[in-house]
């Protein structure tokens, strides 16, 4: 589903990710752990396309389709979610109008016939007790006044809305208390299928905990330096980075 | 470049003596009022442009109005409605409800006149402003609007002002609202003519005691000038809401004078302005709270296109007198491009120590941030920027009461907006 070769990528000049390599099936979760200002979030903002961020090098394919060049919103159009670390408030826009605008032109784009308000409502309602959200929060503007946790099961709603083929979670543990972080990865788990992929971008083990992955990555330095299985995020946990900084 | 302001045949054609002494006057000191146009118009540079195209700033002498001309344009607007072509009230083409009257000056009854002289002039601002004084001398025919004590329309009357001529057009209105009055007014200034012309009004408005006023403001004035002054005095318990929403225009200006006499006084100035086309809107408003327990509430803001420009100028007096007053002002702007310019300057005088008052504003870009948010979940750039350009708007139409008049007016700032972002 999604292949990255050799991937640069820069932000005013400066180089973030040097030489990244990934491969992601579908049906898979993948991890990718490392320190701070490894270059993780740079990958899942590149990924779903933000704009500030140029991509000096190799290939970022998907479904055998080189994205680079494509904006933001084809991105999404064409599956791709990425559930931000810190969703934007923005206030005037109500959340309901906004997630049916989006959903339909996405609809649209895959030659879907766009929702009804009814049928939308039916469908609004259906994925709400995925994540334990409430009808008067959808109702406010996007994010606005929401809390830690319900921004972050805005963003999992949002994810379950828009039905995605990969999905990407940047820190989606951060700033999340245990019961949060259980909703939230309730939902990730209840969206899984053989068909899409979800890559995890986590500091922490704990999240691990929730969303089983298959592959852990550990990124340090804008380069993928060593891969592995579950057990991995369990080794870091115990020892640290500084454990595979040393290795290398 | 004072000496080129060309007036003088309006003023020979004045035949009403009264009139005429008050003209003479203003027209004596006209050189102390230019002496502060270069204050005032530090950044809209009216005169320089409007004296490119006229030899003289007087009017054609009012020639006969064939109303049949104008019938198809009032078509769509509303029922109740009051038409001016030219400055001059035409009586055939409106459709008035009871309890509000309306005449020009000169149709006014001997006693009517000198009533209505008891407010002619008293609160404009033609001692201040150039243009005010200009339209004081060259206007024709000024309209007689009053309001019946407890009279409630609870209609909206749309106030039609048609410019059909070559030269500079005056409109001049008085408003009065009697005890315990409800009205709401809408606005619209229609060019026959596309481009180049120029038109001047005044408004002078009283409230009286417990008088209720809504005044919403459409200003598509395409490729022409304008300039607009109105001048409101509000007696105890009244309020007064103002909504200016400017769109085009080679030069718009905007004076929006309140000045809350007694106390328990409210009112509300709110603006939006989408600027495009290389227009240049400018807001200058001022609200003076001579006595106590009164509220003032202002908020423009505006987004601005490729080559276009604002200005907002905002005053606040708070007299010694004026105790326990709120005064709230803020203005916020987008620029978008970087062609797009706005100058914004709040402006807060207190004399009183037992006040609330606060004032800001901002300019800033679209949200870079919010702007990924929205087209990440797979909505186009285009729609992106609308959704957060409406959400901008929404806050100042939001402060309607009435439901229709608000969804009017959001669905004509939207599709504003939509022209600015197809841009």
């Amino acid at each position: 589903m999604l292949e990255i070769k050799n991937l640069h990528a820069s932000i005013e000049n400066k180089g973030i990710l040097k030489g990244l390599n990934l491969k992601v099936n579908a049906g898979e979760v993948h991890a990718i752990m490392g320190p701070n200002g490894s270059g993780k979030s740079t990958l899942a903002s590149v990924i779903a396309g933000r704009e500030e961020y140029e991509v000096t090098e190799g290939e970022i394919n998907y479904f055998g389709k080189e994205i680079s060049e494509l904006s933001p919103d084809e991105r999404a159009r064409e599956g791709i979610f990425l559930a931000f670390q810190y969703p934007v408030e923005i206030p005037g826009v109500s959340t309901t109008n906004f997630i049916k605008t989006a959903v339909n032109q996405v609809r649209e784009y895959r030659g879907e016939k766009s929702l009804d308000a009814v049928s939308f409502l039916k469908v609004m309602k259906e994925k709400m007790k995925l994540v334990n959200i409430k009808q008067e929060l959808l109702s406010r503007a996007i994010n606005e006044g929401f809390s830690g946790g319900e921004k972050k099961r805005n963003e999992i709603f949002q994810m379950a809305m828009l039905e995605p083929k990969l999905s990407i979670l940047d820190e989606t543990d951060s700033g999340l208390d245990i019961d949060a972080l259980k909703i939230v990865s309730r939902g990730v788990n209840a969206l899984r299928s053989i068909d899409n992929a979800t890559v995890v971008v986590t500091h922490y083990q704990r999240l691990l905990d929730y969303i089983v992955p298959d592959f852990v990555h550990v990124l340090i330095e804008g380069k993928i330096v060593k891969s592995g299985d579950k057990n991995l995020a369990l080794e870091l946990e115990e020892k640290g980075y500084d454990w595979i900084k040393v290795k290398n | 470049m004072l000496d080129s302001i060309n007036i003088t045949e309006s003023l020979s054609r004045e035949k009403d003596p009264k009139l005429k002494e008050i003209k003479n006057n203003i027209h004596s000191s006209l050189s102390s009022v230019f002496s502060r146009y270069k204050e005032e118009y530090k950044f809209t540079p009216f005169f320089r442009r409007i004296q490119k195209k006229y030899d003289s700033l007087s009017p054609e002498s009012s020639k006969e109005i064939e109303p049949k001309n104008y019938e198809k344009i009032l078509s769509s607007y509303d029922s109740l409605r009051l038409v001016i072509v030219n400055g001059t009230f035409v009586n055939k083409l409106s459709n008035l409800p009871k309890g509000l009257n309306v005449s020009s000056y000169d149709k006014l009854s001997n006693e009517e006149k000198e009533n209505f002289l008891n407010f002619y002039t008293q609160t404009d601002d033609s001692n201040d402003d150039i243009f005010s004084s200009i339209n004081l001398i060259s206007h024709e025919g000024c309209v007689s609007i009053s309001v019946n004590e407890g009279a409630f329309i609870d209609k909206k009357i749309s106030i039609i002002n048609i410019i059909d001529s070559a030269l500079p057009s005056y409109f001049r209105k008085c408003i009065i609202l009697r005890k315990n009055a409800k009205i709401s007014f809408s606005e619209d200034f229609i060019y026959i003519n596309p481009t180049g012309n120029f038109s001047n009004s005044v408004t002078e408005i009283f409230l009286n005691e417990n008088s209720n006023l809504n005044y919403f403001s459409v200003q598509k004035m395409n490729s022409n000038f304008h300039f607009n002054s109105i001048n409101v005095v509000q007696n105890k318990n009244s309020t007064s809401t103002f909504h200016t929403y400017s769109f085009t225009g080679k030069i718009i200006r905007n004076n929006l004078n309140i000045k809350l006499m007694d106390r328990n006084c409210y009112t509300n100035m709110f603006g939006f302005y989408a600027v495009k086309n290389k227009s240049l809107v400018d807001n200058h408003t001022s609200v003076d709270h001579i006595n106590e327990n009164s509220i003032s509430n202002e908020h423009y803001k505006g987004v601005i296109g490729e080559g276009s420009n604002a200005v907002f100028n905002g005053k606040i007096f708070v007299r010694q007198k004026a105790q326990k007053t709120n005064a709230f002002q803020s203005n916020n702007n987008i620029l978008l491009s970087d062609n797009a310019k706005v100058n914004t300057k709040p402006q807060l005088e207190i004399w009183a120590d037992d006040v609330k008052c606060s004032h800001g504003c901002t300019v800033g870009q679209l949200d870079e941030e919010a702007l990924f948010y929205l087209m990440s979940r797979g909505i186009n750039r285009k729609d992106s920027i609308s959704l957060l350009l409406s959400a901008f708007s929404s806050e100042i139409t939001e402060k309607i009461e009435d439901e229709n008049i608000r969804s009017f007016y959001q669905e004509v700032i939207l599709n504003e907006l939509e022209e600015l972002n197809h841009d």
